[in-house]
């Protein structure tokens, strides 16, 4: 088996995949180690049936129990997806507000060829301009609320690179990945617009757009202009796109029991809402796997190695000599790599290099500067994230949608977040495909979050016959949700540890995951909450429902996650920070190049670069900065 | 006679890899009777691997025929790469006198410590297997489903989709069953049964052979009870203990309760009682010795109740997508055909 290459990978998902792409056509050898399996969709497979399904007992199904006495909710039901490491295998421990350790889901984007773009929504922003400059944005504004020691000036960083320098990466990303949107209404500068255009939205969406509109004009008094709603960008193709030979759904065929399909505008076949946390078996979805290496996957420079759990990294003087990994025998092996570029999701990228750094001295001193620098693990971040929620008075088929539909920057211009007193901003969506199907309807009844599924229904005893079929016409097809994405305060002590004791099926110590809350971090999400709220209310306002059909409509209720009962847990698999990248070596773990400070052929390009964690949902953004990375790399081979 | 056939390597690895690769030896895995190597695995009931039928196997080439079967994987793990020599297969799908090599799985052309083949096995069967390891005959160590034959040894077991003969209840158990999920699931109302009468009755002959030939009970409104006993068989057969305790002492109750009839002809309103009870986690006679809280039990039977009612059809639940259907007629607009595939749904691309 080949040892030697010019690069070795480590991960294959947003932060990987561009990377490995942009050096296997410059002619590189490229070893990627991926640690979870080869699953891709059915025009990749050897029979054409994709192990990636539209079974609601796929994506969360069914229980097991988790086994390790040592953590508080040792016991505890749980029901992770196939692509989901088995908590008992190999959890995530974060520590609880009353001290304790509890192992969670919440923290794993997907580890299967591709990562979590397999499974994600797909909801693919580019961040704002001002997300790049926070600490310039801040300086000099005086106490915020909840901010009476000024933190958020202490710790709030410019990224080393402006908006301007990554734009021409993200137009990159919108092209090579394939997303669908649209640009007009966004709050940041478009140089080209690639984008596909978007399938018609659900209709249950129509109430969160006019919402959207009233909403921000009345946050923007005054003002002429105020923000208008926009199509989410989604990373779906719906068209064919030609850089990674995939045809775009065509419209479904019309049938006798399905009329509504025989209109193209109304249901495109990529609409089935088996999306969120569901690998798509016929692609369109733009996972890293079908944009960026499944067209280079027969070029001889490209080494793919899925099944392959990375386990450490030596170092000689200032460079990562060897990467070991356990192959699918679970027999160690290793690899060397000019480069070695690190994109493991942030926190299993801090994981490995922490181990490696307590086996390895010379590692050891490379990642911490000769001892002088401890910040590999802090600051990590998430996002400030929540919603409100609502019931319809009338009932429409969300089974046939995508993840989102309308999207706002209303909560991103200075004027919002001067009046708000908002150290930084987030953006709005309205999600479509949550509890669109039956079992994703019942098992998320009072909880959203992976730790508590069923939860609520087990609770409810009272939803049973005749009741459960009153549950159902109250709720099934009528809920809509609306959701705020907004920037984390850098806190230091937030950070990513390797855990004392708890370890994985290899043996070896998981990740702890040490995090709390700012208190401006939940007065920002109070903030945006309520703005969640005010789009739903005011939506429902112009719908021009009357009498019986407006007493139908019942609004739900609002909240930041960090009012959930595990919400210091809540990660929202948005996972960011940890080796922040800066232009001052004491202040960061990164140099601009995404590049260790004191390791010279050492990359990391994943989440875990990132200074703060943007308006938005991340994928984006991390693909377009490996692409950046990728062509400094191309400099230095 | 089913004749093996090899899956591409990474097939078999990406099972491999995640449910069997491991050092820790904690045990972590046995929340249930799980014993020997299986106490360390995660998800031992992924083997062998029941996958949807795509083509590969001599026996079956006709695509219109796919659908009625499964891709069946037996997966061997060794102890190296060296170790064992040989191992093969035998089993009541295949000639049960002649057993059928399994092949070394390639990693990167080089030797893995698995073993694996594949066969094409009719939808709605359960079969006995063993492995022959270097001459010796075991049960497959990881799957812990088993079979007795007719001399009383116990063997490895497995059965494919949509299996519709009970596995691990006794025909009271599953009265029972029937008559406790009655008051959770939504299907009992004068509606529903109409709505299902129809939904069976409409069936042209092709249809019923495809798709509703496993409705075995129409007690069992769409197959919940089905579903259940499947997932206590396989996925989550470390509640089946929790079944066997709670049934016993419900029948136990509901026999105390009105000694002169059997629990299956007892009124509705003794089961609406019983429920009610077990929602507050107060049933008068239920002995907390034997079983803590009834109600954790009945929110078990309530989560199992809606998987079966609503899950695909694969499962044994929602018997020909009745439970869908339902919902789509009386609720609706559901309409979950196109993304679903034949013969259930209507979708011309995914494949199930």
């Amino acid at each position: 088996m080949e040892t030697d290459f010019d690069v070795v990978i480590i991960g294959s998902g947003a932060g990987g995949a561009p990377v490995a792409r942009e050096l296997v056509l410059a002619g590189k050898k490229v070893l990627i180690l991926e640690k979870g399996p080869m699953f891709v969709p059915q025009y990749g497979t050897d029979n054409g049936c994709s192990p990636f399904k539209r079974d609601e007992l796929i994506s969360d199904g069914f229980e097991k129990r988790l086994q390790i006495p040592s953590l508080k909710n040792h016991g505890a039901a749980y029901y992770s997806s196939h692509v989901e490491p088995d908590l008992n295998d190999e959890p995530h421990v974060y520590r609880d507000s009353d001290g304790s350790d509890r192992a969670t889901l919440e923290g794993y984007t997907a580890q299967v060829v591709g990562g979590g773009t397999q499974l994600y929504g797909g909801v693919s922003f580019r961040f704002a301009p001002l997300d790049f400059q926070l600490q310039t944005f801040n300086a000099g504004r005086g106490a915020l609320p909840g901010d009476p020691n000024q933190d958020i000036q202490r710790e709030a960083r410019d990224w080393p690179i402006s908006y301007g320098v990554l734009e021409p990466y993200y137009v990159k990303t919108e092209a090579l990945i394939g997303i669908n949107g649209t640009t007009a209404n966004q709050l940041k500068p478009f140089s080209k617009d690639v984008l596909h255009p978007p399938l018609e939205p659900n209709p249950v969406s129509e109430l969160a757009r006019r919402g959207m509109i009233d909403a921000s004009k009345a946050a923007h008094p005054g003002n002429p202009t105020p923000p208008q709603p926009y199509r989410t960008p989604l990373a779906v193709i719906t068209r064919d796109h030609p850089s990674s030979g995939r045809k775009g759904p065509p419209p479904q065929p019309a049938s006798a029991d399905a009329p509504d399909f025989a209109d193209p505008k109304y249901g495109a076949s990529a609409k089935t809402s088996y999306v969120n946390r569901y690998g798509d078996p016929l692609g369109y979805k733009s996972s890293t796997w079908n944009a960026l290496l499944h067209p280079i996957k027969d070029n001889p420079n490209l080494h793919l190695r899925c099944n392959c759990t990375v386990t450490r990294l030596t170092a000689s003087g200032r460079k990562v000599s060897r990467v070991y990994y356990f192959d699918p025998s679970g027999t160690e092996r290793f690899a060397t790599g000019r480069l070695v570029v690190v994109a493991a999701s942030g926190i299993e990228t801090v994981r490995l290099l922490k181990l490696s750094m307590s086996l390895d001295a010379e590692l050891q001193s490379g990642l911490t500067q000769n001892g002088t620098n401890d910040l590999l693990g802090r600051y990590f971040l998430t996002h400030a994230f929540g919603g409100a929620s609502a019931i319809l008075p009338d009932r429409v088929d969300k089974s046939i949608a995508l993840d989102a539909d309308w999207a706002s920057d209303f909560g991103a211009t200075q004027e919002f977040l001067n009046a708000n007193k908002l150290w930084a901003s987030g953006f709005f969506y309205n999600n479509t495909s949550d509890q669109a199907l039956p079992l994703s309807l019942l098992r998320t009844i009072g909880a959203q979050d992976l730790d508590t599924l069923w939860n609520g229904y087990a609770s409810r005893t009272d939803i049973k016959g005749d009741a459960f079929i009153q549950y159902l016409a109250d709720n099934f097809g009528r809920g809509l949700s609306v959701t705020f994405m907004a920037n984390q305060v850098p806190q230091r002590d937030n950070r990513i540890e390797l855990h004392p004791t708890v370890t994985d099926k290899w043996n070896r110590p998981v990740a702890l995951i040490i995090k709390g809350w700012h208190p401006h971090d939940r007065y920002l999400m109070d903030t945006y909450a309520e703005q969640c709220g005010q789009i739903l209310k005011r939506g429902a306002q112009l719908m021009g429902w009357s009498g019986e059909q407006a007493n139908r409509f019942s609004f739900l209720g609002q909240g930041g996650s960090y009012q959930a009962i595990n919400g210091v847990a809540r990660i929202a698999n948005h996972i960011l920070g940890g080796a922040r990248f800066g232009s001052d070596p004491a202040d960061s773990v990164l140099d601009i190049h995404c590049r260790a400070w004191g390791l010279d052929n050492l990359f990391i390009t994943d989440g875990s670069f990132m200074p703060s964690s943007g308006s938005g949902n991340p994928t984006h953004t991390i693909e377009a900065n490996a692409f950046r990375v990728a062509d400094f790399l191309k400099t230095v081979l | 006679m089913a004749t093996p056939y090899l899956r591409s390597p990474v097939h078999y690895l990406n099972t491999a890899a995640k449910h069997l690769a491991r050092r820790n030896t904690d045990g972590r895995h046995t929340y249930g009777d799980d014993a020997g190597p299986r106490r360390d695995v995660c998800e031992a009931w992924r083997l062998p691997i029941i996958d949807t039928y795509g083509g590969g196997s001599p026996d079956v080439v006709d695509p219109s025929e796919f659908p009625r079967h499964n891709e069946v994987s037996f997966l061997y793990a060794g102890d190296s790469e060296s170790s064992p020599n040989s191992v093969a297969v035998i089993g009541t799908f295949h000639n049960l006198y002649q057993a059928v090599p399994l092949a070394r799985v390639l990693f990167e052309g080089e030797p893995t410590r698995y073993f694996a083949a594949s066969f094409v096995v009719p939808r709605r069967q359960r079969h006995a297997y063993r492995f022959l390891v270097d001459g010796r005959f075991i049960n497959d160590p990881i799957n812990p489903q088993t079979q007795i034959d007719e001399s009383g040894s116990a063997w490895s077991a497995f059965f494919t989709e949509e299996f519709t003969e009970p596995m691990v209840f006794e025909r009271w158990e599953l009265e029972i069953l029937y008559r406790i999920v009655t008051r959770i699931a939504p299907f009992r109302t004068e509606d529903a049964n109409n709505f299902m009468t129809r939904f069976y009755f409409y069936q042209d002959k092709q249809a019923r052979n495809d798709v509703f030939s496993n409705i075995y009970r129409l007690d069992d409104s769409v197959g919940e009870v089905n579903f259940i006993d499947n997932l206590l068989a396989r996925e989550e057969r470390h509640h089946l203990i929790d079944y066997r305790i709670c049934l016993r002492l419900i029948d136990g109750l509901l026999r105390q309760r009105n000694p002169f009839l059997e629990p299956t002809e007892m009124p509705e309103t003794l089961y609406a009682d019983l429920y009610d009870q077990m929602a507050t986690d107060s049933v008068p006679g239920w002995d907390t010795t034997q079983y803590g809280s009834p109600l954790y039990f009945l929110q078990l039977l309530r989560r199992h109740a809606a998987m079966g009612a609503f899950s695909h059809p694969r499962y044994g639940g929602n018997t020909g997508a009745a439970g869908w259907a339902y919902l789509a007629e009386t609720v609706g607009p559901f309409n979950w055909r196109p993304a679903i595939e034949p013969p259930c749904g209507i979708s011309p691309d995914y494949r199930g």
